[in-house]
């Protein structure tokens, strides 16, 4: 296990006080509305907020809010890969980075990226591929990095979102935007867009099976570029629970169309 | 990942083939290669098998530990997996090579095992809160030729199957302290329940059709691959898309379709298969290890 010493890292051995007094049952009712008075059983994503270029000295950057999860994303490249040994040459690469702020969940999380915010970056990066013009940056490498500063569920949708928003804010040649939705399914109900309870409360909560699905989808092409899936399925409600998400994705596109149109206008203004 | 070279002749060959339900090496679109078990191959283990999936070679071992649960999960035990990618593998794998493959097998198990019922947690608790059996499951890849994740998850399911915990009685005294008794017998030991265990199917796109039990040529020829975790009874505990491409909607429904049909008929003959060999023990026959 690396660790970095330069930084001052706490007691080795320390454990949060929420992590001894969990109760998550009093606030997990698989019927009912949602804590946040959103509804069960619909599309009802969190309204968001987004924004393009915010970090001036990346290539293209965008943050976006739903609820409390809040991510920044920051694109740089094209430039001169780092490996030279690399065999196919004719293609761009592509790097993806997830962290999580150490502050961004309820327990506190090391710097050094753990085996999660791995898992994370790999599937960020096979969501974002198939979406990317790699065949025209030859030799030439796109470092992309996301950065959850809080954590209230659905991290991953909101950073393959971002991600590819990010992207198209550096210019970088695209055949399409990247949307991402997760849904976290209850017994027979589901929730889409869960908060960090939803996710994951499923541990300790009665008997009824549960499951997490994460779907990064290409709107105009009607492709999906990302599928992940945990927890215990049916083949049914997965089938149910990837056209739940699309529908999801949906209904997250005008609104990001809308912030990437004013953020060009932004940057050039049209001459009139 | 061990890759081939395929030229752009073969890769027509390939896509035509399977276009007519007719792969390279003669089989249909959804049969597995030669597929060989044994369990029990390390001694030092508590639980062992040996898989290999036509030119694929997987050895796991199991080793039970006593160890603290989980704050948020106090009366539950735990399994750790670890994927080593060997570089007898293939050269790439020397040093960190295999790595970064190693963690995405290992996180893709986590997740495979991340629900209540794919294994009783709660039979390998000793004391609530206090002690409990953490499971380690190694892995060890020593040849690959393709569908990695499937003989994976078939070498786990036979491990932990042939996996023997050791039972252990907790004494207290009288001023309330608490002491573990390893049993003296070597034959008093626990099982785990592997029924629900699920085993892992991918499922690679070529061309229009997938293939079950890609080998790397056929691997070379698709973009995307699914891949998905399927129990006896159907249910799916984790399922993903792997690879540079992007697929459709509809035949990601397909393949999901496909996957559950051909994992659920993978348990059976499988279990029969354990149970069959269990029921030989000492009678076995061995002949080398690995051939």
């Amino acid at each position: 296990m690396p660790t970095d010493t330069k930084r001052v890292r706490g007691p080795d051995v320390s454990q949060s006080p929420v992590l001894l007094g969990y109760k998550p049952a009093a606030v997990l009712a698989s019927r009912g509305p949602r804590e946040d008075g959103r509804q069960r059983d619909q599309v009802d994503v969190r309204p968001v907020f987004v924004r393009c270029g915010l970090v001036s000295q990346a290539k293209g950057s965008a943050y976006i809010e739903a609820g409390n999860t809040k991510l920044i994303s920051c694109v740089y490249g094209p430039r001169e890969t780092d490996r030279k040994d690399e065999t196919d040459m004719k293609s761009g690469r592509l790097t993806t980075d997830v962290r999580f702020a150490p502050f961004s969940c309820p327990e506190r999380v090391p710097w050094i990226q753990g085996s999660q915010d791995k898992d994370l970056s790999l599937m960020l990066h096979e969501s974002l591929q198939p979406a990317v013009c790699l065949q025209r940056y030859p030799r030439s490498q796109i470092d992309v990095s996301v950065m959850v500063l809080e954590n209230s569920g659905s991290a991953l949708a909101h950073a393959v979102t971002c991600a590819s928003l990010a992207l198209a804010d550096a210019g970088i040649e695209m055949y399409d935007l990247v949307l991402g939705c997760s849904l976290q399914q209850v017994g027979s109900s589901y929730v889409v867009d869960p908060s960090y309870l939803e996710e994951n409360g499923w541990r300790c909560n009665s008997s009824e099976s549960r499951g997490g699905l994460t779907v990064a989808f290409l709107p105009s092409l009607n492709q999906i570029s990302g599928l992940q899936s945990d927890g215990e399925m049916s083949e049914e409600t997965l089938t149910a629970g990837v056209r739940t998400c699309i529908e999801g994705c949906y209904k997250l596109y005008p609104v990001i169309q809308k912030v990437l149109t004013k953020a060009v206008r932004r940057a050039a203004p049209p001459s009139t | 990942m061990a890759t081939v070279q395929v030229s752009e002749a073969e890769k027509v060959y390939i896509l035509h083939g399977i276009r007519d339900d007719l792969r390279v090496d003669g089989r249909g679109c959804e049969d597995y290669r030669h597929m060989e078990i044994e369990t029990d191959v390390v001694s030092n283990t508590d639980g062992s098998a040996k898989v290999t999936l036509g030119h694929t070679a997987v050895l796991v071992g199991v080793k039970a530990e006593i160890g603290k649960p989980r704050p948020m999960i106090p009366n539950e035990g735990y399994l750790e997996f670890f994927v080593d990618c060997s570089a007898n593998a293939t050269p790439e794998f020397e040093g960190r090579g295999g790595e970064e493959l190693g963690t995405n097998l290992s996180n893709v198990l986590y997740k495979v095992f991340s629900n209540k019922h794919s294994l009783d947690l709660h039979s390998l608790s000793i004391s609530p809160g206090e002690h409990c059996w953490v499971l380690y499951v190694d892995v060890l890849l020593l040849q690959c030729d393709g569908n990695l994740y499937d003989a994976i998850s078939i070498a786990i399911k036979a491990a932990l199957f042939n996996t023997k915990i050791p039972r252990v009685n907790i004494t207290s005294d009288d001023e309330g302290g608490k002491e573990i008794e390893l049993s003296d017998d070597p034959y008093d030991c626990m099982r785990v329940n592997v029924e629900n265990v699920p085993c892992i199917v991918t499922l690679c796109k070529v061309g229009h059709r997938h293939v079950v039990d890609a080998t790397l040529q056929e691997k070379a020829c698709s973009v995307a691959s699914l891949i998905i975790a399927v129990t006896h009874n159907g249910t799916i505990t984790c399922s993903r898309k792997v690879g540079g491409g992007s697929l459709d909607p509809e035949s990601i429904f397909e393949m999901t379709e496909t996957g559950k049909r051909v994992g659920k008929a993978l348990h059976a003959p499988l279990m029969k298969l354990l149970q069959q060999e269990e029921s030989l023990s000492k009678k076995r026959v061995r002949v080398g290890f690995l051939c």
